[in-house]
C-alpha cells in the first residue's frame, strides 16, 4: 500500500501559444507541456513528508504518482518519478472529453486496487482551466476528509496538519488520516530531478526499470460508466482591444467608470 | 404632497412571494454569508439565476446556512428568490465542510434542483465540488457568463482559461443537478426590490461533525512577495502623478504593487527596482494603472503586455494614451480622490 | 538517420533550461559586475548531478554521454557564459583527463567527488611561454623516491583560484620534449608548495577565476601520475579534443540567446512608424544568423553522437570549436547592432555577452590552431604531411 499518492497533470506552455482575438482562436506555435505548477508543489510536499519520516514506513514511505487526467503518453509520470516519486501508474485509455467527475471515480478505483493510501495530494488549481474540483471529488469518492488550498502540509502522528490562509492570517488545521489535501501553487519551491535518476527513468534501466506501470482504464470501470458529465461547447474570445478609448465627464464620473472597470477585473 | 402619498400608497402594495406547491426542480442559490450579511457574489448569482429562470420557466430558490441568519432571507427575496430555505443551527455558525455538506445533500436529495449556483469563494468551491460528486452532477467552476440551451434545459457556462486569455464554454447536458460556481464581479447584482417579501422555510437539521479541526493560528508564514515582473495588479506613478500618497492608497485599495517610470524614481517616490522600463523591469499584469505617466517608448514597451491599462494624464497627446484601454485626460489630483471614493 | 534527441536528452534539456532560467539568468549580471565566481550556482548544479553529466554512473556521474554534456553547455551558454566556462573547465578538461586516463583508484578517489560536485577541477597546461605552443612548457617535475617534486607555474588557468583538484602538465624529461617528456599529475591544491599567485582582471567572463599558479617544491605522490610517465601530452591532447566540442555547444547557446534577444527587440522596437522586424535589412540579419545557428547545431550534436558512438571526432571537434566561437561572436555583434544604443548600455545584457563571447576564439586552442588541426587532418587523409 502506498503511503502518499500524488495526482499530477500537465498544461500547454502558454508562452508557446498565441491567442488571436480577431481570428477567435488560439495558435499553438510551440507545443510544449509543463507540469501543472500546483501539482509540482503537491509532489514536493509529498516528498518532504516522506523525508520527514513521520508516516508509517518512516523515510521508506512510498510516494506514488497518478495522472490527473488521461494522457496520450507517460512523460508526466516519468518526470514525477525522476523528481523522486517511487512509483507511477500510467492510465491508458481513450475517452473523449475526460472530465474531473469521471477521473475522480477512476482514481478512486485505482486507490482501492493499490490497497488504499495514507494521503492523497494534488494541486489546488490548474494553470489553464483554473478548476480545483478534482481533489474534493476524489475525497468524496474515497469518503475521506479534505483540506483545500494548503500552504503547508505535514504528517503528525496519524493525522495530517495543514496551514491555510484565512482573511485575517494563517491558520493550522488537522484531520485524521487518510485524507485528501490540495496544495496551492507558488508556495513550496519544487525540487529539480536528480540527474542520474532522470536518465535512468527515461531509459527504463537499473532501479527505475519497474518504476512505471501501465494500467488500462477500461479495466477499472464498466464501459458505460466511462462517461464524462461535461461536454465542450466551444470557445469565446474577448473582444479585440480598443486602445485609446477616452473616458469623458467630470472627474467624479470618470472615476465611476474606472472603478466599475477595475471592480470587474481586480479581486480584492 | 398629495401625489407623493398616493404614490406611496401604490408602492406600498407589497409583493408577497409564494412558492408553487409540489416543488422540485428550480434554480437554487447557496448563499455565502460574510460579516453577518449576504455576500455580493450571492446577489450576483441570484441575478444570474433570475435570468436563467425566466428562460427555463423555473423558480429561483435561495438557501442560507449559519447561525442567527434567519433575517438574511429578506435580502434573498429582495434580490429575486421565489423561495428561501433557512438552516439556523449553532453547528453551522462557521463554515465547516461536513455539516454544511450533510444539510445541503439532504435538502437537494429532497428538492431535486435542476441547477445549483454557488459563489466561487473558497467555501463555495469546496462545497460545490464535494456535493456534485455526492449527488451526481457536473460542475463548472469560476463561471463568468452563462447562456441557456433551452431544448435540453442545459446551462452553458463560460470560464476563463489562462487567466482570461479566452473563455471555454461547457455544459452538463444530462446529469442533474447542474452545478456552477459564479465568479465574483462577473455578473451584475440585481436590483433589490424592497417591496418583494416572502416567508422562508426554516429547516430542522442534524448537521453532523466536521472532519477538519482548527488547531490555532500558524506562525512563521508570510504572504508571498511576488516580484514586480509577475505582479497581477500594478499602480504606477509618473512625474505628473501629483500626490504620491494618493497613488499608494490606490495601490493599497486594489491590492496592487507600486511602480513607476524614471520620473517617479527621480522624484524619489520609488526605488530603482520598481522602474517599469525596458532598461528596468518588464511587467505583464492583469491590470496596470498609469497615474501621471507620459509614456515614452521605453516605458510603454515594458508594460504593453498588460491585459488592461488605465491611464490618467493631463496632456491629451501623451503617448501613454496610444496603449491604454481607458484614457482619462485629466489631472490625477482631480481624479484620484474620486476614484478612491468610488472604490469603497 | 535519426535526427531526434532521445527521450532522456529531451527531458534533460528541459530540466537544465528551467534551472538556467530560474537559478542563473536573474542573477547573471551580478557575477560580471562584481567579478565573482557563481559558487552557489555551481553547488546547486552539483547537487542534482550536472557537474558529472557525461561521466559514468558508477563513478558518481549522470551517464548522459557527450550529447548530455553538449546540452548542458548549450543551455548554460544561453544564459551565462561565465557559468558555462566554470562548468566547462571543471568537467570538460579538469575531470575529463582523470576520466580518460585515470586508474581505477584515481577515479574512485578523484573522479567520484568531482562528478558529484563535491570538489571542483581545473586543468593546468598553459604557461607564459607556452600558449598555442603547448609543448614549450617549462614546469619541471623531478622524481624523488616515491614522489615527484614540481617547480614552475601556470598562467590563465580557468577555475585555478578555487579548484581543489588540478591536472597539471609538467616536464619530466627535457631531452624528450613533448613526445615522451611530459607527464600529467593530479595535484590537490591544499598541498604545501601550491600557491595561487594572482587573479586576472579580464574583459569578459568576469564570473570566472583565471589564475596564475605557482609551484614551489610541490610534492606529488607517484600514485598521482595520471596515465604513464612521459605520456602526458597524449592525455592533454585527448582531453582538449573532448573539451573543444562542448565549447562549440556553449557558443551555440550564446548565439541562440543573441538570436532570441534580437527577435524580441525587433518585434518591440518601433521606428519610422513600424517595428524593426518589418525592415528587410533586419530580417536578413536575423535570417543569416538563424541559418548559421542551425548549421552549428547540426554539427555539434552530430559530433556528440560520434563521440558517444566511439568514432573518430578530433577534426570535427576542432571545426565545432572554431565555427561555434565565430558564430557566437557574429551573433552577438548582430544583436548589438539591432539593439542600437540601448544594447551598448549596461542596462541590457548585450554588452556583457559581447565581452564574454570574444574569448572563445582565443582560449581552449586559438582558432588559428584549430584551423591547423583541421588542415593537417584533411591533408593527411590525402596522404600529405603538412606539419612537422
Amino acid at each position: 500500500m502506498p503511503n502518499i499518492i500524488v495526482l499530477i497533470g500537465r498544461v500547454l506552455d502558454p508562452s508557446g501559444i498565441v491567442f488571436n482575438r480577431r481570428a477567435g482562436r488560439l495558435f499553438v506555435n510551440r507545443e510544449e507541456y509543463l507540469l501543472q505548477p500546483a501539482d509540482r508543489c503537491a509532489l514536493e510536499a509529498a516528498l518532504r513528508i516522506k523525508e520527514a519520516g513521520r508516516l508509517k514506513g518512516g523515510p521508506d514511505a512510498q510516494v506514488v504518482a497518478l495522472p490527473r487526467t488521461l494522457l496520450p503518453d507517460d512523460d508526466v509520470l516519468r518526470q514525477a518519478v525522476a523528481t523522486g516519486a517511487d512509483r507511477a501508474i500510467y492510465l491508458a485509455g481513450q475517452v473523449a472529453n475526460v472530465d474531473d467527475a469521471l477521473m475522480a471515480r477512476a482514481l478512486a478505483v485505482v486507490v482501492e486496487r493499490l490497497g488504499g493510501a495514507d494521503l492523497v495530494l494534488t494541486g489546488a488549481t490548474t494553470l489553464d482551466t483554473g478548476q480545483g474540483q478534482l481533489g474534493p471529488r476524489l475525497a468524496e469518492a474515497l469518503g475521506w476528509p479534505q483540506i483545500v488550498d494548503a500552504w503547508h502540509v505535514e504528517a503528525v502522528d496519524g493525522r495530517v496538519r495543514a496551514v491555510r490562509k484565512e482573511k485575517d492570517g494563517f491558520v493550522a488545521v488537522e484531520a485524521d488520516l487518510p485524507a485528501v489535501v490540495t496544495v496551492l501553487p507558488g508556495v513550496l519551491k519544487p525540487r529539480y530531478p536528480d540527474g542520474a535518476r532522470l536518465i535512468n527513468v527515461y531509459r527504463g534501466v537499473k532501479e527505475m526499470a519497474n518504476a512505471l506501470e501501465r494500467w488500462d482504464v477500461a479495466d477499472l470501470m464498466e464501459a458505460q460508466a466511462l462517461k464524462p458529465l461535461i461536454e465542450r461547447r466551444g470557445q469565446e474570445f474577448p473582444p479585440e482591444r480598443e486602445r485609446g478609448a477616452r473616458v469623458s465627464g467630470t472627474p467624479a464620473q470618470m472615476a465611476q467608470t474606472v472603478a466599475e472597470a477595475l471592480g470587474q477585473r481586480v479581486r480584492r | 404632497m398629495a401625489d407623493m402619498s398616493y404614490l406611496d400608497l401604490l408602492m406600498a402594495q407589497q409583493e408577497e412571494v409564494s412558492e408553487a406547491e409540489g416543488g422540485g426542480g428550480g434554480i437554487w442559490v447557496v448563499a455565502d454569508v460574510v460579516n453577518g450579511a449576504v455576500a455580493p457574489v450571492t446577489l450576483e448569482a441570484l441575478g444570474a439565476a433570475r435570468t436563467l429562470a425566466g428562460a427555463l420557466g423555473a423558480y429561483v430558490y435561495g438557501v442560507v446556512l449559519g447561525e442567527g441568519v434567519a433575517d438574511l432571507s429578506a435580502t434573498l427575496y429582495q434580490a429575486g428568490a421565489d423561495g428561501v430555505r433557512v438552516v439556523d443551527h449553532p453547528a453551522l455558525a462557521q463554515f465547516a465542510l461536513e455539516p454544511y455538506l450533510k444539510v445541503l445533500s439532504d435538502l437537494f436529495e429532497a428538492e431535486k434542483p435542476e441547477v445549483i449556483l454557488f459563489g466561487a469563494t473558497p467555501a463555495g468551491q469546496e462545497l460545490a465540488a464535494r456535493l456534485a460528486q455526492r449527488i451526481g452532477g457536473g460542475l463548472i467552476e469560476h463561471v463568468t457568463s452563462a447562456s441557456l440551451d433551452e431544448s435540453t434545459r442545459t446551462v452553458q457556462g463560460a470560464f476563463p482559461i489562462y487567466g482570461g486569455e479566452y473563455f471555454e464554454v461547457v455544459a452538463c447536458p444530462e446529469a442533474r443537478p447542474q452545478f456552477l460556481t459564479i465568479e465574483p464581479g462577473a455578473f451584475s447584482a440585481p436590483f433589490l426590490d424592497p417591496y418583494r417579501k416572502g416567508e422562508p422555510k426554516m429547516l430542522e437539521v442534524e448537521p453532523g461533525e466536521p472532519a477538519v479541526h482548527v488547531v490555532g493560528p500558524a506562525g512563521g508564514f508570510e504572504p508571498l512577495t511576488v516580484p514586480l515582473a509577475q505582479a497581477p495588479v500594478i499602480v504606477a506613478a509618473g512625474r505628473q502623478a501629483g500626490d504620491f500618497e494618493l497613488v499608494k492608497q490606490l495601490a493599497a485599495r486594489l491590492g496592487a504593487q507600486v511602480a513607476g517610470d524614471r520620473g517617479a524614481r527621480d522624484a524619489g517616490w520609488i526605488g530603482a527596482e520598481q522602474i517599469v522600463d525596458v532598461r528596468g523591469v518588464t511587467v505583464a499584469p492583469q491590470v496596470y494603472v498609469a497615474v501621471g505617466i507620459r509614456g515614452d517608448t521605453f516605458h510603454n514597451a515594458a508594460m504593453e503586455g498588460a491585459r488592461f491599462i488605465v491611464a490618467i494624464h493631463p496632456d491629451p497627446a501623451a503617448p501613454i494614451f496610444q496603449v491604454a484601454d481607458l484614457c482619462l485626460e485629466a489631472e490625477p489630483k482631480d481624479v484620484l480622490p474620486a476614484l478612491l471614493e468610488a472604490l469603497e | 538517420m535519426d535526427f531526434t534527441f532521445s527521450p532522456e536528452h529531451v527531458a534533460l534539456r528541459r530540466m537544465i533550461r528551467e534551472f538556467a532560467e530560474t537559478e542563473i539568468a536573474p542573477i547573471a549580471a551580478e557575477f560580471d559586475r562584481e567579478h565573482k565566481v557563481p559558487h552557489d550556482v555551481l553547488r546547486k548544479l552539483g547537487q542534482i548531478g550536472l557537474l558529472g553529466v557525461c561521466f559514468p554512473q558508477e563513478y558518481g556521474g549522470m551517464g548522459a554521454g557527450e550529447a548530455g554534456y553538449c546540452i548542458l553547455m548549450e543551455e548554460l551558454g544561453r544564459v551565462c557564459t561565465s557559468t558555462a566556462t566554470n562548468v566547462g573547465a571543471h568537467i570538460g578538461i579538469g575531470a575529463m583527463a582523470i576520466h580518460l586516463d585515470g586508474s581505477e583508484e584515481q577515479k574512485r578517489k578523484y573522479l567520484v567527488p568531482l562528478a558529484r560536485g563535491e570538489k571542483m577541477a581545473a586543468f593546468g597546461l598553459t604557461e607564459s611561454n607556452a600558449g598555442s605552443d603547448a609543448a614549450n612548457i617549462r614546469t619541471r617535475a623531478v622524481r624523488e623516491g616515491d614522489s615527484w617534486i614540481l617547480d614552475g607555474g601556470k598562467v590563465y588557468i580557468t577555475n585555478g583560484g578555487y579548484a581543489q583538484i588540478i591536472t597539471v602538465m609538467a616536464v619530466t624529461d627535457p631531452a624528450l620534449g613533448a613526445r615522451g617528456g611530459v607527464t600529467a599529475f593530479i595535484v590537490e591544491t591544499d598541498w604545501p608548495g601550491f600557491k595561487v599567485a594572482r587573479e586576472e582582471d579580464k574583459m569578459g567572463i568576469r564570473g570566472t577565476s583565471t589564475a596564475e599558479l605557482v609551484f614551489e617544491e610541490l610534492r606529488v605522490p607517484h600514485e598521482n601520475v595520471l596515465g604513464k610517465v612521459g605520456e602526458g601530452f597524449v592525455t592533454f591532447m585527448r582531453s582538449l579534443d573532448m573539451g573543444r566540442l562542448t565549447l562549440g555547444a556553449a557558443g551555440l547557446g550564446g548565439a541562440q540567446a543573441a538570436l532570441e534577444w534580437s527577435v524580441r527587440w525587433a518585434k518591440t522596437r518601433k521606428q519610422f512608424g513600424a517595428e524593426l522586424a518589418l525592415k528587410q535589412s533586419v530580417q536578413w540579419m536575423i535570417a543569416n544568423l538563424a541559418t548559421e545557428i542551425e548549421a552549428l547545431r547540426s554539427m555539434v550534436y552530430r559530433v556528440a553522437w560520434m563521440v558517444d558512438n566511439h568514432q573518430p571526432f578530433a577534426q570535427l571537434a576542432a571545426m565545432c570549436k572554431m565555427y561555434g566561437s565565430e558564430v557566437a561572436s557574429r551573433a552577438i555583434d548582430v544583436a548589438l547592432q539591432i539593439h542600437g544604443g540601448l544594447g551598448y548600455t549596461r542596462d541590457f545584457p548585450i554588452e556583457r555577452a559581447f565581452r564574454d563571447a570574444r574569448i572563445a576564439e582565443i582560449f581552449e586552442g586559438t582558432n588559428e590552431i584549430q584551423r591547423i588541426v583541421i588542415a593537417t587532418n584533411i591533408f593527411r587523409d590525402y596522404g600529405v604531411r603538412i606539419r612537422a
